[in-house]
């Protein structure tokens, strides 16, 4: 797969920004900065992660490198091509699925929209024929693959997105937001398809939202924030940058504000995160001594009524709250 | 080669089944066009009116109706692939757009024909109008270089709307355009010098024109010429449609307007 000693996915200085325009009359011309230059290189065979909020520039990254979108400037290079100049090439050697029930013909059956794509890729009948039958096997879609997508479960849709993002076989396979919208289950199941994918030797790029699927399946993540990277490493390293802390949560009926500015006062912690529930609050906080803030607690919140207090080890999750909030 | 042939028939397929199962195309072919011949029947079979006028009642529908899937439907298709989250699939695969729109804008044109079923049955039914002095040859003739103008325009269209969300809201008013300047459902010699001066420069003007007139023994007959013009025209709008695609090609891909948002 791929050429020896070339990164299956090079992203130098990228940049990108979107133009649009305000007002009626007197219009004027906004721009929104997608990307800032990031820069990437990703193996082959790799299962990379990139991880960030709405709007930091993942669906970005990844229709620049699928060919959808022309960056403003730097590089951007798939198995050695230039998305912007080797298009065709491109596009031939690779896959990629979007999150999300659209993106296929609902009124087709799931077999005629992977006959279609696989002619549109231009792979010869009597290989397509094979590809087809061996996906729809594998993604547990053959006894269904005559009824129109129309009437899949959200699940059976992405599955079905899923074969057609690999009729072509493609060494490199991008999957932006694959599991958004799937019942548990479903994501799981999908999370081992991509995980046996990267160990039969393709390169994924997968964005997510979701911390602990980065966690379970990627070998590498790197954390995007407007535009920018701001931390790149393997899911244990990117958690040790916050190893030094650790999380204390509880639950608390009535928490009043000045208590929690108490709370926040406290020497050692670094954030305190509120989720109002229908009778309680949860409370997070992530601290350099958690058994000192939990004998605080005692003190702060005296005469509450305390449902739940637990102390524990920081997650990818906790690594990537502070990094989103770090570079705020 | 042989795969980009079959990446557009597997297009042509993919349009008509689509167009099967869709109930708006049934209304385009079918229930418009209808529409349009039985109000142009009735202005147009009047006593006294000539036969070749009633002609206009007759295939005037049909006309419209086959313009209408040819364009609006190409147009509508566009919008139904960018609804559907489609439009990027097709545009980020190693088939050039031209092609699979070339299949769709075909699959389009072969069920606009369809429109010429209900207005003539509903014609010859309905009013007993017919078209008595039919030459067939020429009309068959007239009938292909029509399709090609049509085909010529649409295919130089439908990228549009692949570019520009909004050039779908100036749709309806082009298609209508068309349908006054080309002389669908009455002679353009009724219109005013400078809109006939417009449908001049439309490549369907003057395969209507010969069409019309074969299909009846009164006025000139210069087949030879109007064919030239009509395809000519087309041609020229193929030549634009090439620049166009590479415009459209890489327009798209700057702006990301291929998605919804």
């Amino acid at each position: 797969m791929g050429t020896p000693g070339v990164p299956a996915i090079e992203l130098v200085g990228l940049t990108k920004k979107y133009v649009t325009h305000r007002g009626t009359f007197r219009r004027t011309r906004v721009e929104n900065v997608a990307l800032a230059g990031i820069d990437l290189a990703i193996e082959p065979g790799e299962l990379f992660g990139l991880l960030g909020p709405n709007g930091a520039g993942k669906t970005t990254t990844t229709k620049i490198l699928t060919t959808l979108l022309l960056p403003d400037s730097g590089v951007a290079r798939v198995l050695g091509l230039n998305v912007v100049t080797q298009t065709d090439a491109v596009r031939r050697r690779i896959g990629f699925v979007f999150g999300g029930e659209r993106g296929l013909y609902w009124r087709l059956s799931g077999l005629d929209n992977l006959r279609y794509f696989a002619d549109l890729y231009r792979i010869p009948p009597s290989v397509s024929k094979r590809r087809i039958a061996e996906l729809l096997e594998r993604l547990g879609l053959s006894d269904r693959q005559r009824d129109k997508v129309e009437v899949y479960s959200r699940g059976m849709k992405q599955r079905l997105h899923l074969a057609r993002g690999l009729l072509n076989d493609p060494e490199v396979l991008f999957l932006d937001e694959p599991t958004i919208g799937l019942d548990p289950v479903g994501a799981r199941e999908l999370r081992v398809l991509v995980r046996e994918l990267a160990d039969a030797g393709k390169t994924i790029f997968l964005t997510t939202h979701y911390m602990f699927e980065a966690d379970a399946i990627c070998d590498r993540i790197a954390v995007i924030k407007r535009g920018a990277i701001v931390a790149q490493g393997t899911p244990s390293s990117i958690k040790k940058l916050v190893e030094h802390q650790g999380v204390v949560e509880f639950e608390v009926v009535g928490l009043t504000a000045d208590r929690l500015a108490a709370l926040r006062r406290l020497e050692g912690v670094s954030s305190v995160a509120l989720v109002e529930q229908e009778l309680a609050q949860v409370v997070t906080v992530h601290c350099t001594r958690p058994a000192d803030v939990m004998t605080q607690l005692g003190v702060i919140l005296d005469g509450m009524t305390m449902l739940k207090v637990s102390s524990r080890e920081p997650t990818l999750e906790d690594a990537y709250v502070q990094l989103i909030g770090d570079a705020s | 080669m042989r795969s980009l042939a079959r990446a557009a028939y597997s297009s042509f397929r993919v349009s008509l089944r689509l167009r099967v199962v869709s109930t708006w195309a049934y209304l385009n072919w079918l229930l418009f066009p209808v529409i349009f011949t039985a109000v142009g029947l009735f202005v147009l079979s009047r006593p006294g009116a000539p036969d070749s006028h009633l002609t206009y009642g007759v295939l005037g529908g049909g006309l419209i109706g086959y313009w209408g899937i040819a364009y609006l439907d190409g147009g509508n298709g566009i919008q139904d692939e960018r609804w559907s989250g489609t439009l990027e699939q097709i545009f980020a695969v190693p088939t050039p757009l031209w092609a699979i729109l070339l299949g769709r804008v075909v699959g389009s044109l072969l069920f606009g024909l369809l429109a010429f079923v209900p207005t003539v049955a509903f014609a010859y039914f309905g009013f007993h109008a017919l078209v008595p002095h039919l030459d067939v040859a020429r009309f068959t003739i007239s009938l292909g270089v029509l399709t090609f103008t049509f085909l010529a325009i649409a295919l130089t269209l439908t990228p549009l709307f692949a570019l520009w969300r909004w050039a779908f809201s100036m749709l309806n008013g082009f298609e209508l355009g068309v349908y006054v300047l080309c002389g669908f459902m009455f002679p353009v010699t009724v219109l005013a010098p400078w809109a006939q001066g417009v449908g001049a420069a439309l490549a369907p003007t003057w395969a209507t024109r010969a069409l019309y007139a074969s299909t009846t023994t009164e006025g000139p007959h210069d087949f030879a010429a109007w064919w030239t013009a009509a395809i000519v025209l087309s041609l020229a709008y193929l030549v634009a449609a090439y620049f166009l695609y590479a415009l459209v090609e890489r327009r798209a891909r700057v702006s990301g307007e291929l998605a919804l948002a």
